[in-house]
């Protein structure tokens, strides 16, 4: 870390607030419990022991929006339930972030044709941050979403870079 | 029982709205007939269901106490008829019966059964809803699997699919 370091005592480490917000955060992500279809018995297996989500720190599954920094969106959308899944997505505290597993959240899946009621996609009423494909995904799939989550958090900024000196 | 005995059952008692027993049948080629596979079922009128499945329920030896399930179907677009098609079972003579009943498309109406058995509510909301068929004397007619302000009986035939849901493009 440059000039800081080895400037303090031992116990000091010094880091730089993007890194270690963004390092808290992907860590952390609490999952909303909420299964809509059948994408949602992969996505219990993930939580079980085999898959185990919890290596990524995202085991934690709230039944409170309040409490949840990631929605899974794991199944069919019907317009009935699509305004419910927006009231739950506008009550999660920021920052928030939206996975769509599988291909009904992503795009109406087998439903697209002839379903009647089904939404095709759920990014058309909350902005969807990854889209797991497969009907339903493995759970692997589902770890390598929650990872590409990660990615994009770990390269989201929070503080403002300073405009480069000429 | 088997079919038979029910159906021969069923005229002995002078069953309420009868109409006839469709049996399969084996297709003959020199009438140009193709057959017809599948269950056995007796058609009722429609106007007297609720008579027709009293009777079942009340009459000793047919004791079909429940009603395992009440659907519709709508066969094709230029069918004047929906069909209302009902299961009946006697968990304790072990034996079932099916019963359809034809509903005329431009007046789809016909008692409910909910006052001889209770189950046939949520089944004939789903019906009304899916088929706009109108169950009269139903207790509690609101919709059951769609939302209250849906438009149309997606079921049907004929039915023209939505462009948009309260501002949601459906395409």
């Amino acid at each position: 870390m440059g000039l800081l370091e080895n400037a303090f005592e031992e116990n000091v480490l010094t880091t730089k607030v993007d890194w270690l917000l963004n390092w808290a955060r992907l860590n952390s992500i609490w999952p909303m419990t909420f299964g809509l279809a059948c994408c949602a018995i992969e996505m219990m297996a993930v939580g079980a022991a085999h898959h185990d989500i919890d290596r990524f720190g995202a085991g934690a599954f709230r039944a409170t929006p309040r409490q949840a920094d990631l929605m899974i969106v794991a199944g069919t959308v019907n317009f009935k339930m699509g305004e419910r899944v927006k009231r739950l997505y506008d009550q999660m505290p920021s920052p928030k972030y939206v996975i769509a597993m599988g291909a009904c959240a992503t795009g109406g899946g087998p439903y697209y044709k002839f379903g009647y009621t089904v939404m095709k996609g759920v990014d058309r009423i909350v902005p969807v941050d990854v889209y797991i494909a497969g009907c339903p995904p493995r759970p692997e799939a589902l770890l390598e979403g929650l990872m590409k989550l990660q990615e994009k958090i770990r390269r989201t900024a929070v503080v403002r870079k300073p405009a480069r000196l000429a | 029982m088997d079919f038979q005995a029910i159906h021969d059952r069923l005229v002995a008692i002078d069953a309420p709205g009868l109409v006839r027993a469709e049996l399969p049948r084996e297709p003959n080629k020199k009438e140009k007939d193709p057959g017809r596979s599948g269950e056995s079922y007796v058609v009722v009128d429609s106007a007297r269901m609720v008579d027709f499945l009293l009777a079942c329920r009340d009459d000793e030896r047919l004791d079909m106490k429940l009603l395992v399930d009440l659907s519709a179907a709508d066969p094709a677009v230029d069918d004047e008829n929906f069909w209302v098609l009902i299961q009946l079972l006697s968990i304790e003579k072990k034996h079932r019966l099916s019963i359809k009943a034809f509903l005329p498309k431009d007046n789809a109406r016909m008692p409910t059964a909910t006052a001889v058995h209770r189950g046939a509510q949520w089944h004939e909301r789903e019906c009304a809803e899916m088929y706009g068929i109108t169950f009269e004397g139903h207790p509690d007619p609101r919709n059951i699997l769609l939302p209250d302000d849906w438009v149309g009986h997606p079921m049907r035939k004929d039915y023209e699919f939505p462009t948009e849901y309260h501002g949601i493009s459906c395409e």
